[in-house]
């Protein structure tokens, strides 16, 4: 008997009507695209984008070249060389990561005794050759003090949590 | 008669010209709605899984199909070193071209078409069974494995589904008692096929879509198994080609519908004011809705497995149409209804 | 013996020994920051608590508690957690929270005691204790507010390294640790506070901040700036080798490893040879390979045997030198030595130059006479044995030769060859000190071998050690004290000259046509003849390669893997580190390319071949890190030759941080001359 019905329904094509009708309801929802370029979800405080490295309000960098976020790294997208810099302070001489190695998991963020390295809200900086993405400390550096408010206030969000 | 139109319709010459002239009047328009289609296919397929769709390239993304269309103009063309040039090169022609060649017979309003001759329907039937050469000769000269495997797919498919559509398009012709498309919508004057004949028309609908490429029958396509199927190696204006006839197609298989089963150019409500709108506004419309239908079913369905595909066509639309075609000559039999009996 | 119980587990340990030696014998590990097993029991930082069972109800430190009979010890009891906890708390009170930034984190003691008992906040709400770094010159780098008071640095240089100028100043939370008036550590071994601070408050300065331990490819080799063949592990990242640390054996150098040898590193990536150097027209220009090869293969050819000469330097390990004793062979020639110093070594019986006494067996010495050396500056991990022999009591030390502080007392019976005849003939006191010895030993240098009359202070100095009783079937009291790691080796292989061969004097000036000098460096180079076509191959662009004709760039001690034999004739391996730079290549594949090239193919064409060779030439080298004391039986000498001069004995090595090519291309060491050796030099004004 079941399979007869199964067959008469099959015959009806009532599944297909089913998801016939379903896909109609969709077609008349409102949608939920963005139009990117000029309409942009909001982000959470804790995404992780573009790093960057970030400064003291006095100019000093911030990073000290303690190595936990290479240590930590678990694509070893980033290579850090240091020596006593002039004053006998720990300073990197090198701090690079490699955008294309990087797989965005915040775990350098995390392990940051001074907050120096960053995942910041920049999402947006794809390049046209390979050689743009392999990130220097200088650029870092750039990119920390191009974002410094949104990073300290980010920062400032998520404090309570951490 | 002024003498234009006595040189146009009794000159020979005058003749070819007016008929190349009805040609392009009506591939241009066939061509720019292919081009239509492709943006309504991604508009409505967006709808359905609640995006916009293109609507960056002028208004509402009207202009998507001329970037599109600029874009492949720009590609390179590449021909693949171990491909049969010569055939490579005629696969996506030959495709386009009897797409198009089809059109020949469809008759858009009361006896406008090119060439109104009265085994119209066997025509469509005899060019659409040609299609498969293009996609054969695709995959063969592309000299690739996946090519290969798609063509073989898509050439027994549509064998396969002209089974079923071959009887589907006998039972209307008896209950027409001709093969002139334009005998056969005026036989609808009164009730469209669609309604008495229903299972015919869902399964010839269907065999369409099976003939046709289309989802859910898209093993051809095929790109989560076989890349893209028969047309892997393409690129440029020749993938191009295969695009704008598929697509053809699509809209061929839709007039078809509607000529033998939803009454043609005729008005769906018989009175006024619904009459004074010109045949070929409705014969448009509702080759739009069929379309819609095409797309809608894409975005609805997931694709078939090869053999539950060979399986629909040989066990379940055979015998239905086997049965519905024996049924009917039965019935206009016996009720005297059989037209010229 | 007393038996007790720790942790379940039953030890008997020697009478006086401690409860934390007791559980260092039941493999239970008890934390600890100032005890050291090689230092003085200080008691001070409290982290080695334990409980004993019917003792008062409290922790006891277990580091100064000396166990007795039926004692019944818990490691791991509540208390003891408790106990622990609390005295990390206070450790941490002070010390800063600065581990990112601290070159010890990662291998630190408090660090990894912390996981274990610290808490994971504070709750000392004040400020911390702020101290003032200390200058102690150019290796050991302090952060003295991290110090936490252990005193193991001022119990090291008080105690091992014999030079007592550390100590702690002030009471309670101001007690400092320092030099009281600043100045650079004086010490042959103030490297070693590095690995002894638990903490990072004593650091090395040139590796400060340079990298993270867990970034270091660790490799187990043999250091050669000294012929005492210390263990020593070569911490690499890349291809650069960033450190050098001792490894134990306590049998050669315990735990500890002089400056030189662990601060040299910085000197293996300086004035290196990365290619091949051929002169024309009187200026050397950059080559290839082939080139170089070429250029040999055509002076070569066709020269007698006779007129080719190869001189071993001091750095060479055992392989490279046979490979180039066995090319040598195959030309003809028995030109060879590797005596560069023209130190009168007598290579016919192996225990005219050994160290027979061994290194540990200074330990069973009972009287000791130095002649002609100075072994704080010849191998002062060595002296610091000795001077653990002279702390222990009951050992007389007398030096002939030249006046120094050895961080020990002795008799200084004179400065030239007479003092020994006043020994030989009983007039001098100390002669008696000899005779009622039971173990007596002599050392002789290479101050007074590598002189005109040295095979007759070899002589001397062997009829001494037969005169007081040195050589018996169980001792071996007669020692020559090396300077060069590949000394011994090369005499094992017979790298000397054979039958109608030239030694090193007489090559030079002429003797030879052809000179091929296999990292020699340490004679005078100007002393070559003229005509003389020089290939040096070796790896610094030191004194053999601004004379050489052709350079052909070998690898440093870290870049291959040795076979080298200390001075008692202890054969050890060391594994290759990195890869040599540029166009360098191990010294044996050099040797064996060339040999292929001139026609006289070395039959030889792996490693394990090569070092299987080695075995067949001396069976010595077959016994790896085995040593066995040569019996004394045999008193028959060594042939003298004439009488000892009157010249005054001065020790080999003036300067103890510059003695081969890698430290004087180190800027460490040459900051280290400078923090040293100007201090003397404006106290000598």
């Amino acid at each position: 008997m079941s399979r007869l019905g199964n067959t008469a329904a099959g015959l009806m094509l009532n599944e297909i009507r089913a998801g016939l009708w379903l896909t109609l309801r969709y077609f008349f929802k409102p949608k939920a695209t963005l139009n990117y370029p000029y309409e942009k979800n909001p982000i959470s405080p804790r995404f992780k984008g573009e790093h960057a490295l970030r400064r003291y309000p006095n100019g000093e960098e911030r990073c000290i070249a303690c190595k936990l976020c290479e240590a930590v790294c678990p694509a070893q997208a980033i290579t850090i060389e240091a020596e006593p810099r002039d004053d006998g302070s720990r300073r990197t001489t090198r701090y690079d990561i490699d955008m294309t190695k990087c797989i965005y998991c915040g775990l350098c963020e995390e392990a940051c005794p001074v907050d120096a390295i960053v995942e910041g809200p920049n999402f947006e900086f794809a390049t046209e050759t390979r050689e743009e993405l392999m990130y220097d400390k200088e650029k870092l550096l750039a990119n920390g003090d191009r974002w410094e408010p949104e990073l300290a206030k980010r920062l400032e969000l998520d404090a309570p949590y951490r | 008669m002024n003498s234009l139109e006595t040189f146009l319709f009794t000159t020979d010459l005058g003749i070819v010209i007016l008929t190349i002239l009805k040609s392009l009047a009506l591939i241009v328009p066939l061509l720019i709605g292919v081009a239509y289609l492709t943006l309504a296919e991604r508009k409505v397929l967006g709808a359905i899984q609640l995006r916009k769709g293109p609507n960056v390239v002028g208004p509402f993304g009207l202009w998507q199909p001329f970037a599109d269309a600029i874009k492949m103009l720009m590609k390179e063309t590449i021909i693949p070193a171990g491909a049969n040039r010569a055939l490579f090169v005629l696969a996506p022609l030959l495709t386009f071209g009897l797409a198009v060649t089809a059109w020949a017979v469809i008759p858009v309003s009361n006896h406008w078409a090119i060439a109104n001759i009265n085994v119209g329907i066997l025509y469509i039937f005899a060019i659409s069974s040609l299609g498969v050469y293009g996609i054969i000769i695709a995959g063969w000269a592309s000299n690739s494995k996946y090519a290969f495997l798609g063509a073989m797919r898509s050439a027994a498919q549509m064998v396969s589904y002209e089974v079923s559509m071959g009887f589907v398009i006998v039972t209307v012709i008896m209950c027409v008692g001709s093969q002139n498309l334009n005998d056969i919508v005026l036989a609808q004057r009164h009730i469209w096929f669609a309604i008495p004949l229903f299972p015919m028309f869902i399964i010839f609908f269907i065999s369409g879509l099976a003939e046709t490429n289309r989802a859910p029958f898209d093993l051809a396509e095929g790109d989560t198994e076989i890349v893209a199927g028969f047309f892997v190696e393409y690129s440029a204006m020749s993938f191009a080609l295969f695009f704008l006839g598929e697509y053809a197609n699509m809209i061929l298989i839709s007039a078809t519908t509607t000529v033998l089963f939803l009454g043609g150019w005729l008005s769906p409500l018989p009175f006024i004011p619904f009459t004074w709108i010109p045949g070929v506004f409705w014969f448009v419309f509702k080759i739009f809705v069929c379309l819609f239908v095409f797309i809608w079913v894409r975005g609805t369905l997931p694709r078939y497995r090869y053999d539950q595909i060979m399986a629909l066509g040989w066990k379940v639309f055979l015998p239905i149409s086997l049965v519905w075609l024996v049924m009917t000559a039965g019935f206009l039999e016996i009720f005297g209804m059989l037209p010229h009996a | 013996m007393a038996k007790l119980t720790i942790d379940g587990i039953e030890v008997e340990v020697p009478n006086g020994s401690t409860v934390i030696q007791a559980a260092e014998a039941a493999g239970v590990e008890i934390p600890r920051f100032c005890y050291h097993e090689r230092l003085s029991v200080a008691g001070n930082c409290r982290m080695c608590l334990v409980e004993i069972e019917k003792m008062p109800p409290k922790p006891v430190a277990s580091c100064g508690m000396p166990v007795s009979e039926g004692m019944v010890v818990h490691t791991d009891s509540e208390m003891v957690r408790r106990g622990r906890r609390g005295v990390m708390e206070f450790l941490l009170i002070n010390h800063p929270l600065d581990c990112p930034i601290c070159d010890q984190g990662g291998e630190c003691d408090l660090q990894d005691e912390a996981v274990g008992y610290g808490r994971d906040h504070s709750r000392y709400d004040e400020n911390k204790r702020a101290v003032g770094n200390k200058d102690w010159g150019p290796i050991v780098k302090t952060v003295m507010t991290r110090c936490i008071h252990c005193t193991r640095c001022i119990r090291f240089s008080a105690e091992i390294a014999g030079v007592p100028e550390l100590g702690a100043v002030y009471r309670g939370e101001s007690m400092e640790v320092g030099t009281y008036v600043d100045k650079p550590l004086s010490s042959e071994l103030s490297g070693n506070l590095i690995d002894l601070c638990p903490v990072g408050a004593l650091t090395a300065k040139p590796y400060a901040f340079t990298a993270r331990t867990w970034e270091l490819r660790k490799t187990d080799s043999i250091d050669v700036l000294d012929a005492l063949g210390a263990n020593i592990r070569v911490d690499a990242r890349g291809a650069e080798v960033l450190r050098i640390l001792p490894r134990r054996n306590d049998e050669v150098n315990e735990e500890w490893l002089g400056d030189k040898s662990r601060f040299s590193v910085d000197g293996l990536k300086r004035r290196r040879l990365d290619k091949p150097w051929i002169r024309k027209s009187g200026k050397l220009q950059p080559a290839s390979w082939e080139e170089a090869f070429a250029a040999i293969a055509d002076r070569l050819k066709g020269m007698p045997g006779e007129r080719i000469g190869a001189i071993a330097g001091d750095l060479c390990d055992a392989e490279s030198m046979l490979a180039l004793k066995d090319m040598m062979s195959a030309l003809g020639s028995a030109n060879i030595d590797c005596r560069q110093d023209g130190a009168a070594l007598d290579a016919s019986r192996r225990e005219f130059y050994l160290f027979n006494t061994t290194i540990a067996g200074i330990e069973e010495a009972d009287a000791l006479l130095i002649i002609g050396a100075n072994p704080r500056r010849e191998s002062p991990v060595l002296n610091a044995r000795i001077r653990k022999r002279w702390v222990a009591g009951g050992f007389p030390v007398a030096l002939i030769g030249e006046h120094a502080d050895l961080t020990y007392d002795f008799e200084h019976i004179g400065n030239g060859p007479a003092a020994l005849q006043s020994l030989a003939d009983g007039s001098h006191g100390f002669a008696e000190a000899l005779k009622s010895a039971k173990n007596p030993m002599i050392i002789i240098g290479q101050g007074a071998l590598a002189r005109p009359d040295g095979a007759a202070m070899l002589a001397a100095a062997w009829a001494l050690a037969v005169q007081f009783g040195m050589l018996n079937a169980d001792w071996h009291g007669f020692n020559v004290l090396h300077t060069a790691a590949s000394r011994v080796a090369a005499l094992d292989l017979g790298f000397v000259p054979g039958a109608g061969g030239k030694d090193i004097a007489a090559m030079l000036g002429g003797g030879v046509d052809a000179l091929w000098l296999l990292g020699a460096d340490e004679f005078d180079t100007a002393k070559i003849g003229a005509e003389t076509f020089v290939i040096y191959q070796g790896h610094h662009g030191d004194a053999g390669a601004s004379r050489a004709d052709v350079i052909l760039p070998g690898a440093a001690y870290t870049e291959k893997p040795g076979t080298y034999t200390n001075m008692e004739g202890r054969v050890q391996q060391g594994f290759m580190a990195v890869s040599p730079p540029g166009d360098a290549r191990e010294d044996w594949r050099i040797l064996r390319a060339i040999s292929a090239y001139i026609g006289h193919a070395l039959p030889y064409d792996n490693f394990v071949e090569l070092r299987a060779r080695l075995a067949q030439v001396n069976p010595v080298f077959a016994a790896v890190e085995q040593v066995r004391r040569l019996a004394g039986t045999d008193a028959s000498g060594p042939v003298a030759q004439g009488a000892p001069g009157d010249a005054a004995l001065v020790s080999a090595v003036q300067n103890y941080y510059q003695t081969d090519p890698i430290s004087r291309a180190s800027p460490t060491m040459a900051a280290c001359v400078a923090a040293h050796y100007t201090v003397v030099a404006e106290a000598a004004e």
